[in-house]
């Protein structure tokens, strides 16, 4: 389901691409339309032979989609071709990975402390308030949040660098990278402290959990090892599926930060429309989505054993 | 059922005593969850707020050309002062480098903003809703192929889509909505289904078959008021995602070419240099997204709760 789920993405992918592009112009610029002359027909046919672009869409289609399997993303359209595709994806994507990991471990820290905290006394007035926080922090589009953010940490303040820089230490590019994990990671902790908090509660009014404490365990263990525990799970899965939404979010907080990650070449490949730069990187954001589908899954079976009979 | 007012009865020893308020506050949660239920009937004063602020912005946005409001693209230098002007009562919301005034440009941001939103989301529950009720009315093939086509636009990475159609095409307002309008007919789909289903075999809709009823007249005088109510809530929820979403999209170079609209309008004032001199430029129509967003999202899970509409696919 899931190959079959690629292919179609990569074919529709691929033909929209063609079709609603012209590859031969992006290579060769206004010579592509000059047919009367000689000379650049000459440099059509090579270009043509060059791509494959002779070659009927569902073969070109196949060759590429083998050439991607083995590692090759292709050259990209430009007069020299260089650098091949995939080393520009090898310097871009583990900057967007590690702005998506540091934002996912900052949102588990975030949210897990905050969900125990209220979920411990709910209904106060400090849930109460976190409820309405949580709110705001889910309803506000992060690109908002990324220049609020920018403009009150980085200039009103200059906690927070301004530039990331390739060329420094991995410790200072991460300092670099810390505000757009932030900005990342506090819709996404206001959204896993929600669902915690919801589950903790339910499971704080389980039987076993009266159980333990009239066995004398103390309130912080029941809170901590039997209600954490079991309702982890479902934050786990929350945790999978939301990192789907976070990689949209990333590609675009990359361009307010100034990261040069995924979201960038997207970006600049658009502007230049370079497609087998598009093309790899849309069809590296579907291969994510589809390995977290498939976690998702597994966690879902982990949990509840009917899934995995059926 | 441990109902924490017999416990309170019951010899505890003194470790079990202080589970007493842990329980008890986890049933002072349930028990406001039932009286909850008893005055669910209400919206709320929150709920109109909203509701007031959003009809506030779509007049605005409606009536732009006939406001006595500045000319969003006109050059307004002031003798003596270089743009851009910080915010006063000559410019509301400050002016941009070119000495446009940002509160009319926001008001005219809100005409493509809103309407991208609005026929984004129409278009989903037109298209979503009708496919999604057939799917729920007569079951059997017409449900499999439906759900099949749901099934394939919601494993499709929204995003990437998005971006793959509008790099493609030409980015008019009708293509951009037409885009974000696409990608919510599978979730809208979904709940029209869901909700179709639990009403397909009700005594009322029985009713009107023995009686005679044809199809067309069920869906359409059965169904469908049915479908429609708590399908508003959804509506008001989806039109702040496929707002956000365009704004997300100017981000990426991918927005309505012509016109401002408020993604785009943030994106001007979002490089460090005018931030650093002017940051109304960019707080501003900030502040009336997110207020908009909000109203949206508040009053559609208000309308939500008052409906109680289980499935919650958006």
């Amino acid at each position: 389901m899931s190959v079959l789920l690629l292919l179609t993405v990569s074919a529709l992918a691929f033909g929209a691409m063609n079709i609603l592009g012209d590859p031969l112009f992006n290579i060769l610029g206004p010579v592509a339309l000059d047919v009367d002359n000689p000379e650049s027909v000459e440099l059509i046919q090579a270009a043509e032979e060059q791509y494959n672009l002779d070659d009927p869409l569902p073969i070109r289609w196949a060759l590429w989609l083998g050439d991607f399997v083995t590692g090759d993303f292709g050259v990209q359209f430009s007069e020299d071709g260089e650098p091949p595709v995939r080393d520009l994806i090898s310097e871009r994507l583990p900057r967007t990975l590690q702005l998506l990991v540091m934002a996912q471990v900052l949102a588990a820290l975030i949210a897990i402390p905050w969900a125990l905290w209220t979920a411990s006394r709910p209904n106060s007035k400090v849930d109460r308030a976190s409820t309405v926080t949580s709110f705001l922090f889910i309803a506000i589009p992060s690109f908002a949040l990324a220049v609020m953010l920018k403009w009150a940490l980085s200039i009103k303040l200059s906690i927070f660098p301004l530039a990331y820089v390739a060329n420094d230490t991995f410790w200072e590019r991460s300092f670099q990278m810390l505000l757009p994990a932030i900005t990342l990671a506090l819709p996404a902790a206001a959204i896993y402290q929600r669902l915690l908090r919801t589950d903790l509660i339910t499971t704080l009014q389980e039987d076993f959990i009266l159980t333990a404490r009239s066995k004398g365990v103390s309130r912080r263990s029941v809170l901590f090892k039997h209600a954490l525990r079991s309702s982890l799970f479902s934050f786990v899965t929350i945790f999978a599926i939301n990192t789907g939404a976070l990689i949209g979010g990333a590609l675009v907080v990359e361009q307010i930060f100034l990261i040069p990650g995924l979201g960038r070449a997207i970006v600049e490949a658009i502007l230049r429309e370079d497609f087998p730069v598009v093309l790899a990187i849309v069809m590296i954001i579907a291969f994510a989505f589809v390995i977290l589908n498939l976690i998702v899954d597994l966690i879902y079976s982990l949990i509840d054993p009917r899934v995995r009979s059926s | 059922m441990n109902d924490p007012k017999d416990i309170d009865h019951v010899h505890l020893d003194e470790q079990a005593q202080s589970l007493v308020p842990l329980i008890a506050g986890a049933s002072t949660f349930h028990d406001e969850g039932d009286t909850e239920t008893a005055t669910k009937r209400r919206l709320g004063i929150g709920f109109w707020i909203a509701i007031g602020w959003i009809a506030t912005i779509v007049t605005a946005a409606v009536l732009a050309p006939w406001l006595p409001i500045k000319d969003p693209d006109a050059n307004l230098i002031q003798p003596g002062e270089r743009p851009p002007y910080s915010p006063s009562s000559e410019f509301w919301f400050g002016s941009d480098q070119d000495a446009r005034d940002m509160f009319s440009r926001t008001i005219w941001g809100a005409r493509i903003s809103l309407t991208v939103g609005f026929v984004a989301i129409a278009f989903g529950m037109v298209v979503g809703g009708s496919m999604g009720m057939m799917a729920g009315y007569f079951r059997r093939r017409w449900d499999a192929v439906v759900s099949f086509i749901f099934l394939v636009l919601l494993s499709f990475p929204a995003l990437i889509l998005a971006i793959l159609i509008t790099s493609l095409m030409d980015r008019t307002l009708f293509t951009i909505s037409f885009v974000l309008g696409v990608l919510s007919v599978a979730p809208v789909g979904r709940v029209a289904r869901a909700t179709t289903i639990s009403f397909a075999d009700r005594e009322f809709v029985l009713a009107a078959k023995s009686l005679g009823a044809k199809h067309p007249r069920i869906i359409v005088r059965e169904l469908l008021p049915n479908v429609v109510i708590p399908m508003a809530a959804l509506a008001l929820l989806g039109m702040a995602i496929a707002i956000v979403a365009e704004g997300s999209l100017a981000f990426l170079g991918l927005s309505v070419e012509k016109g401002a609209t408020w993604g785009k309008l943030i994106l001007t004032g979002a490089g460090t240099r005018s931030l650093e001199d002017a940051p109304w430029i960019s707080m501003a129509p900030i502040i009336v997204l997110f207020l908009t967003v909000l109203a949206l999202n508040f009053a559609g899970d208000r309308l939500r709760d008052y409906f109680d509409v289980k499935e919650t696919a958006l």
